[in-house]
């Protein structure tokens, strides 16, 4: 964890879930704000321990061995992290699906090659929520080889487990960022609104200062689903890794998905869902009554918003 | 029988809360409603222990009548006032006074008595309580105060609740002390006195979304005038230890968005007495305002080893133990017996600020209800009507 002044806050940089992540906090001296975002930070990384899904021994991963052979009891919290999982499924009209990580064996986005058709034809019967027994404290597989993964969500709830305990901390100005999902609590500390940059989705790699829109946010929650995170591109067409759990191929409607939110969980599941709902995602949004950016494959902005969304620069 | 004490009440999810009677101005869509319920995700879920929010005003009456075959024995009215109020966001205050008016004939519990005295009492009983809130704690302080013609008693409590960083498990823990005098009218004694200490052990543990588990352990130590000043022959320990466990139990039904709440009572004490209560509650919110919930329980207990059976002998007169014992009571409260009570409370929440509750249970007492044996000889079955109205108004 490394520290920078800056003018109006302290920035506690670290990594967590494989992405570069900053807490950042105002109106209270080094000492406080620094204890406040170990806090935090705790939080952020009790979660990525608890529902990695490479760790043998985490939730995740006692249930992705032995949910097979019996149902696993599950405790609260995760309890609750699975209603929701459910409650997306049927909301999302089993687009959004956390049985679909297995789909990832298929698809490898270092080497620039599609699938066969024979591999997703192998994967897709183990794909699906529907396969699953969930009873609300229980949790089983009805078919063999089939993989459970919350990180569909898992980053975006960290980020709000972490702005909640900064609040009962008593941090008044604060903007949790894991990669790129972020949420504040309050604004800076003179008052101004964070300023976030949303990236312009066809910039090149490593060009993180090319934002095509920027919005001011202090209360809330931003986060961004893009065709520009992983990707491949074969004869000139981008493959992303937003994989369409019903057909087994990434979907390619949207560049990218922005939705502010009170919750950053809330955010990041209806930006996903969004990009997955493809054309349909404007009306899907608005049902929801969230403030959207949407960027289209041309480059076209659609917007829905409270805030005021300065958009740049389209490339 | 035992009272059922100050135990506190559980709930796993208030089916009603006060702010699902807001309805949202704004159309929320469903996924936005689950994601904001995910503990932790908003503030407001993440306090273990709330201070209330919001000030109560209850005005309540209830009314007890009991009788047996033939005759209707006593009669009591109480009118009682409870209040809660936040204070500075971390405080609040519970205050409450009851008057109960008692009439009627005294007990006459046994088959055969040939008459039953008169009797006309009247109680004024009043608490404070005062809670201070931490992040996920909460200490009380309790001082009551209880006064009749006959018997006066002061008591004073502390308790403390402590919740685990998940809020899925909450310890509990309390002491208490009581301070009686007993001055009977007949002034058999004079300036009599019983104290108790009580100690409270307890946790509290969600097992599941919907499912909440408690367990508590009450231990009270007596000394003193244990007796009763107006019965014939009534001898009794000046010592008396109990123990209880409750274990409780609710589980929320998501199909229907009802509650069932159960709970298992264990009590025994050094006079002997074993008792066994079970009790299933089942709350059904028939609609956004109207709550239903119908109760039964079962009670099944031991005599005390003191104890014994009421036999009118035609030369002696009125019962009287056999032998010569140390110890020697005929209150049937002391006997075998079982008894079970039904009963069902409605509940209309009229709008945010007003509600009105009512409530009525019917209680029979039979020795051939005791579980597991006959129970005692020669008692008349017992019968008991209870009924509340209660006005509630938030502020």
């Amino acid at each position: 964890m490394s520290v920078s002044k800056a003018p109006l806050d302290f920035a506690f940089a670290f990594s967590a879930m494989a992405c570069p992540c900053e807490i950042r906090i105002g109106g209270l001296p080094l000492e406080g704000a620094r204890h406040a975002a170990d806090i935090a930070i705790n939080e952020v990384r009790r979660i990525e321990r608890k529902y990695s899904r490479y760790l043998s021994d985490s939730t995740i991963g006692v249930i992705n061995a032995t949910a097979i052979d019996a149902p696993v009891r599950v405790d609260s919290e995760t309890a609750h992290l699975l209603d929701f999982a459910a409650k997306l499924f049927v909301s999302s009209d089993g687009l959004f699906d956390c049985t679909s990580g297995l789909l990832r064996r298929a698809w490898d986005f270092r080497a620039a090659q599609l699938p066969s058709a024979e591999i997703i034809e192998q994967l897709l019967p183990r794909v699906g929520w529907q396969h699953v027994q969930w009873d609300g404290a229980s949790f089983a597989f009805t078919r063999a080889g089939m993989e459970l993964d919350l990180g569909g969500f898992g980053k975006e709830y960290a980020v709000d487990r972490a702005t909640t305990l900064l609040e009962s901390y008593g941090v008044a100005h604060a903007l949790v960022n894991l990669g790129g999902d972020v949420r504040a609590l309050g604004a800076q500390i003179d008052g101004a609104p964070w300023d976030i940059g949303i990236r312009d989705p066809r910039a090149p790699e490593g060009s993180d200062a090319l934002c095509f829109a920027s919005l001011p946010l202090a209360r809330g929650a931003l986060a961004t689903s893009g065709n520009y995170e992983r990707f491949i591109e074969v004869d000139g067409v981008r493959y992303c890794h937003i994989l369409n759990p019903k057909t087994g191929w990434p979907v390619n409607h949207w560049h990218s998905v922005s939705v502010l939110a009170p919750a950053c969980v809330l955010a990041g599941a209806l930006s996903t869902i969004a990009m997955l709902k493809g054309e349909h995602a404007t009306q899907f949004l608005e049902e929801e009554g969230v403030a959207f950016l949407l960027c289209d494959a041309r480059g076209t902005v659609t917007q829905r918003s409270v805030y005021a969304v300065t958009v740049k620069s389209i490339r | 029988m035992e009272s059922e004490g100050a135990v506190v009440a559980v709930t796993k999810r208030n089916t009603l809360s006060a702010s699902s009677l807001e309805m949202p101005i704004k159309r929320v869509g469903a996924i936005t409603l689950a994601a904001l319920a995910l503990p932790g995700v908003m503030t407001t879920v993440t306090h273990a222990e709330n201070p209330p929010e919001e000030g109560i005003v209850t005005l309540r009456y209830q009314a007890y009548k009991d009788s047996q075959p033939g005759l209707d024995r006593i009669k009591v009215n109480a009118p009682s006032l409870y209040l809660s109020a936040p204070v500075a966001g971390v405080w609040s205050i519970e205050a409450s006074v009851v008057q109960d008016n008692i009439s009627g004939a005294t007990p006459r519990w046994h088959t055969n008595i040939s008459g039953a005295s008169q009797m006309a009492d009247r109680r004024l009983a009043g608490d404070v309580k005062v809670t201070r809130y931490f992040d996920r704690a909460a200490v009380g302080l309790r001082v009551a105060h209880s006064d009749e013609n006959d018997y006066r008693s002061k008591a004073f409590a502390i308790d403390g609740r402590f919740s685990s960083t998940d809020n899925n498990t909450t310890w509990m823990g309390g002491i208490g002390i009581t301070r009686d005098v007993i001055n009977p009218v007949n002034e058999l004694v004079i300036d009599e006195r019983k104290n108790t200490s009580e100690f409270l052990l307890g946790v509290t543990q969600a097992l599941s979304k919907n499912d909440l588990a408690q367990l508590v352990l009450t231990h009270t130590r007596g000394r003193g005038y244990y007796s009763d000043p107006y019965k014939l022959a009534d001898e009794r320990p000046r010592q008396r230890n109990q123990s209880i466990a409750l274990a409780r139990w609710n589980h929320f039904i998501e199909g229907n968005d009802t509650t069932l709440r159960g709970s298992y009572r264990y009590y025994r004490d050094t006079f002997g007495v074993r008792a066994h209560t079970a009790q299933l509650e089942w709350v059904v919110p028939v609609s956004e305002r109207f709550i239903v919930t119908p109760t039964a329980r079962y009670y099944t207990q031991r005599a005390a080893s003191f104890y014994f059976d009421p036999i009118y002998d035609p030369i002696v007169g009125e019962p009287f133990p056999v032998g010569n014992p140390k110890f020697y009571s005929a209150d049937p409260r002391l006997s075998s017996y079982g008894a079970i009570t039904l009963g069902g409370k409605f509940e209309w929440r009229i709008n945010r600020q007003w509600s009105v509750d009512a409530k009525y249970e019917a209680y029979e007492q039979r020795s051939a209800w005791r579980l597991g044996g006959s129970g005692s000889f020669g008692l008349a079955p017992f019968r008991a009507q209870f009924v509340q109205l209660g006005v509630s108004w938030r502020f």
